[in-house]
């Protein structure tokens, strides 16, 4: 099948008709971030997609829908022409009507091939005709979309499907399985005409319940082998992986230990900085930063009133002193003219003095004492003397009761206080402040720390995900995996393949056995000759069996060979002048088969570059391709969206330089041949390179007028270039 | 001589405050009325007990020497229950330690700051009682006035006390210094 032209219409940002005409060459359709490429390449897989009438809203294009008046319709179609025994047409498409302001319906979907009979060209079911001229097993090798869909062994039935589609296997197939029925078939015939002959019944009947026994062994052990295969292909993958991310693992190993290292050190800032303030305000007593000034009123104020207190009472007890002495001094001035003792106060009492007094005599010398004389006034005297002495006793012993002046201690208490909050309490208090604006400097200080050490966290995390990025085939939890899980899978892969060895040996041990027994049932002598017919006959047919089955590995053998050989050729021109390596096409336990990049020894090269990759992948392709032709005896085309943007761009001339030569039908969708202007920001191809390509170039780009912010003002319009 | 001392009389009373402020800075603070068992972090208080917030309120207008006659009206005050002598004592909860001593220092700011006639007091010419209503007045004075400075602070910036160090920074507001005034004696030593 080799494309002629296809034709896009109304599909998304293909506006109206955009017919690109192909050559049996390479075609190379160039265009921008969002110029059309990767629709361009959908437009087609949309087409090629058996599977659904998909008549998706979304395909539409917006700007040809926005236009449309109610009632009025259009279509949406994707069509193909091609030489494949004779011109042919597909065709898909389906029609739009906007039935209301907000609404468009889809209808009709259709999807038709065309073929002509000489002049005659009549319609046929599009699905059949795509099936019988690009069969989707073709299209899984012809079909790419970005680089990560080249390599076409990433599945486990990928090579099979491969080998039975190109390489004529399954003819073999079929005789393997016939011939293996017969052999089968006829040994049983054998057995029983060996259980009905006399001679060789009994040992007939021994050998074959010892070969039934053999072959479970052999099944079981062939399993075995299978199962521990597939663990050291495992290991193995494993291993390499980790192999050659050793570096990228060490260097996750050490972020890993720094970030724990930071995260520990950040709680610990973390405990610093959280401090409940309004808590220390009461239990820490930062609320008395300031009392001191308080305390020194307090203080002040108690101590005063103490020196108050005292000087209060000494000036009182002087007083009091002051009394006392009076008293004693005026009883030392009363004394008797002449110096003779006084008699006593109380000598003659109140009673007598008066009786004196009335009966105007003095009783104690016998003389008469009228009033008024001296006498008379002497005794009054008397009297009036004694009874101030009684008045002054009673006042005396009245003072002696005197109440104190102070009757309550309280300043006492506060004075006592004062005392006790002097000293090492004051200094406390005193320093407060000092302790509080130290507390909040290394608060300050450590939130700083933190701040730091948050940014040297983050700086920690980014570095790990750009890790993670570059090394793309890695995940965090392979990185995870010490060196002890290294040690751990070379264990466990040692392990398994002293095993394998084991059980290898036992089945050919077992093997041997089975052959013994079949050389030995093969010789048995009967004595019914059609049983010795019987028996050259199922001999004949074991060989026959035998042969096949050897053909149909030689066959995959020789196919992955001359695969690998042409692969190498193409590596070899698309790597041109630079170091491409040897392509090993290896065969897993599994059946399939995995694309290896070796040098020339055989040993793998770690970690192949993208566009070495690449170029690898298509290798394979090319060689799938060519070997699809011969088999075929038809040509596919190879189309690819973007294969080449992990290439560098000398790398990408040299690359279409050699796709160009090379006799193969390949449509490129890509937006390298684009020079970006850097001030304005617009590209425009490079005509120096395209010039020395001999390929059919067309250019698809967005139509100038269009509204950043639309989508209905979004065309793309395709130019020939070459 | 008196049994009681005036710091142990004066310990036993519950100070007043006005219920106006009850709901807008009491209980938006402190775990007021909510049950001994609650734990503040789970409301998010920024304070424990009700009293909590009054001896901030209360050292507020000391600092400022600010005082705010309560109302008059005997139903528009309020008292937590808890006489003072218990401030302090039982925070030790949710990492809290007590502080009992910080009521000795509240008293002997009250001492400072209240026109008492100690001589009078000593010589029984007034009671004991009346020394510490005149005391308590004070102490109700002084938080009165914090709670208003609380309050005038809330009116503009609602969340202005969540800010975890916002109440801090109005403490260190105020001058700390320690001076030695020129008048300044050595305490003198008990007979």
């Amino acid at each position: 099948m080799i494309l002629k032209s296809i034709k896009i219409k109304n599909f998304r940002s293909y506006y109206g008709e955009s017919i690109f005409e192909l050559s049996e060459g390479l075609t190379l359709i160039i265009g921008g971030n969002g110029d059309g490429k990767t629709t361009f390449f959908e437009a087609l897989e949309w087409l090629f997609n058996t599977s659904t009438e998909d008549i998706k809203e979304s395909n539409i294009s917006a700007k040809r829908k926005a236009e449309l008046e109610i009632c009025e319709s259009d279509e949406v179609a994707v069509s193909i022409v091609f030489e494949h025994d004779g011109e042919k047409e597909l065709e898909k498409s389906f029609t739009f009507e906007r039935i209301s302001k907000d609404n468009v319906r889809c209808k009709d979907f259709k999807f038709f091939g065309y073929e002509n009979s000489g002049s005659e060209r009549y319609s046929v079911k599009g699905s059949n005709l795509l099936e019988q001229s690009f069969d989707a097993v073709i299209r899984k090798y012809c079909l790419f979309k970005g680089e990560s869909t080249l390599n076409v062994f990433d599945n486990t039935t990928a090579l099979k499907t491969l080998v039975e589609t190109f390489s004529g296997i399954k003819r073999f197939d079929d005789l393997v399985e016939l011939s293996t029925d017969f052999e089968a078939k006829s040994q049983n015939a054998v057995n029983k005409e060996m259980l009905n002959d006399k001679k060789c019944r009994q040992k007939a009947n021994d050998l074959n319940f010892r070969l039934t026994k053999v072959k479970d062994e052999i099944q079981t052990l062939k399993s075995d082998i299978k199962q521990q295969d597939e663990a050291i292909n495992s290991y193995a993958a494993k291993l390499e992986i980790l192999e050659h991310n050793q570096e990228a693992s060490e260097q996750y190993q050490d972020i890993k230990n720094r970030i724990k290292g930071l995260s520990d050190k950040r709680a610990k800032m973390r405990n610093y900085t959280l401090v409940d303030y309004n808590a220390m305000l009461l239990d820490e007593s930062w609320i008395l930063r300031s009392f001191p000034k308080v305390l020194q009123e307090y203080q002040k104020k108690a101590s005063a009133l103490s020196k108050q207190k005292r000087k209060l009472k000494t000036q009182e007890d002087e007083r009091r002193g002051e009394e006392r002495g009076k008293q004693i001094a005026i009883e030392h001035i009363q004394k008797l003219a002449n110096g003779a003792v006084e008699l006593p106060w109380n000598l003659p009492d109140q009673e007598t003095m008066q009786e004196m007094l009335d009966d105007h005599i003095c009783k104690v010398c016998g003389r008469e004492a009228l009033e008024g004389s001296e006498a008379y006034e002497f005794m009054k005297n008397k009297l009036n003397e004694y009874l101030r002495h009684i008045q002054e006793t009673t006042k005396k012993d009245e003072q002696k009761d005197e109440k104190p002046l102070f009757t309550n201690s309280y300043i006492d208490e506060l004075h006592t206080r004062q005392i006790r909050m002097s000293g090492e309490d004051e200094q406390r208090i005193a320093g407060i402040a000092t302790e509080v604006s130290h507390r909040l400097k290394f608060i300050q200080d450590r939130k700083i720390d933190l701040d730091k050490i948050e940014k040297e966290l983050q700086e920690a995390e980014d570095e790990k995900s750009r890790l993670l990025i570059q090394s793309s085939d890695l995940t965090e939890e392979m990185l995870e995996k010490d060196f002890n899980d290294i040690k751990g899978y070379f264990d466990q892969k040692g392990r398994a393949e002293i095993r394998v060895a084991e059980l290898t040996l036992q089945l050919k041990r077992k093997e041997d056995e089975k052959r013994e027994l079949d050389e030995e049932f093969a010789g048995l002598e009967p004595e019914n000759t059609s049983v010795k017919m019987y028996q050259r006959v199922h001999t004949a047919l074991r060989e026959i069996m035998k042969a096949f089955t050897n053909a149909k590995e030689r066959n995959v053998t020789e196919f992955l060979t001359s695969l690998e050989k042409k692969a190498n050729t193409y590596l070899g021109k698309l790597n041109e002048n630079d170091f491409h390596g040897v392509i090993y096409l290896r065969r897993t336990a599994e059946g399939s088969a995995r694309i290896e990049l070796c040098s020339e020894d055989g040993t793998i090269i770690p970690n192949p570059s993208d566009s070495q990759k690449t170029t690898m992948y298509m290798s394979v392709l090319f060689a799938i391709s060519e070997i699809t032709t011969l088999k075929r005896e038809q040509d596919y085309p190879l189309i690819f969206d973007a294969p080449t943007s992990n290439m560098g761009g000398f790398k990408e001339n040299s690359f279409y330089n050699v796709i160009d030569k090379i006799n193969k039908q390949c449509i490129i969708v890509t937006k390298d041949l684009l020079i970006e202007d850097k001030t304005t920001g617009e590209s425009s191809l490079d005509n120096k390179q395209i010039n020395q390509l001999t390929c059919s170039v067309y250019r698809i780009s967005k139509a100038a007028d269009y509204s950043q912010t639309g989508l209905s003002t979004i065309q793309t319009t395709t130019t020939k270039i070459k | 001589m008196a049994t009681e001392s005036l710091y142990e009389i004066w310990a036993k009373r519950n100070p007043e405050w006005e219920i106006r402020y009850e709901n807008n800075i009491i209980k938006t603070f402190c775990d007021y009325n909510r049950g001994a068992t609650s734990m503040r972090e789970d409301r998010a208080k920024i304070l424990g007990a009700g009293y909590e917030i009054f001896i901030v309120a209360f050292f507020i207008g000391l600092y400022y020497n600010q005082k705010k006659p309560l109302t008059t009206e005997n139903r528009k005050r309020k008292s937590f229950g808890w006489a003072i002598q218990n401030w302090g004592n039982i925070e030790s909860r949710g990492g809290r330690r007590p502080y009992p001593k910080l009521r000795e220092y509240i008293f002997a700011a009250l001492v400072a700051r209240t026109d008492v006639d100690f001589i009078a007091l000593d010589k029984g010419e007034i009671t004991a009682r009346k020394a510490v209503d005149m005391l308590m007045q004070t102490m109700e004075e002084y938080a009165n006035f914090g709670f208003h400075f609380m309050e005038d602070k809330l009116i503009d910036n609602p969340g202005y006390f969540y800010a975890s160090n916002a109440f801090l920074e109005v403490f260190l507001s105020f001058d700390a210094s320690v001076s030695k005034s020129e008048d300044d004696e050595e305490p003198e030593a008990l007979d």
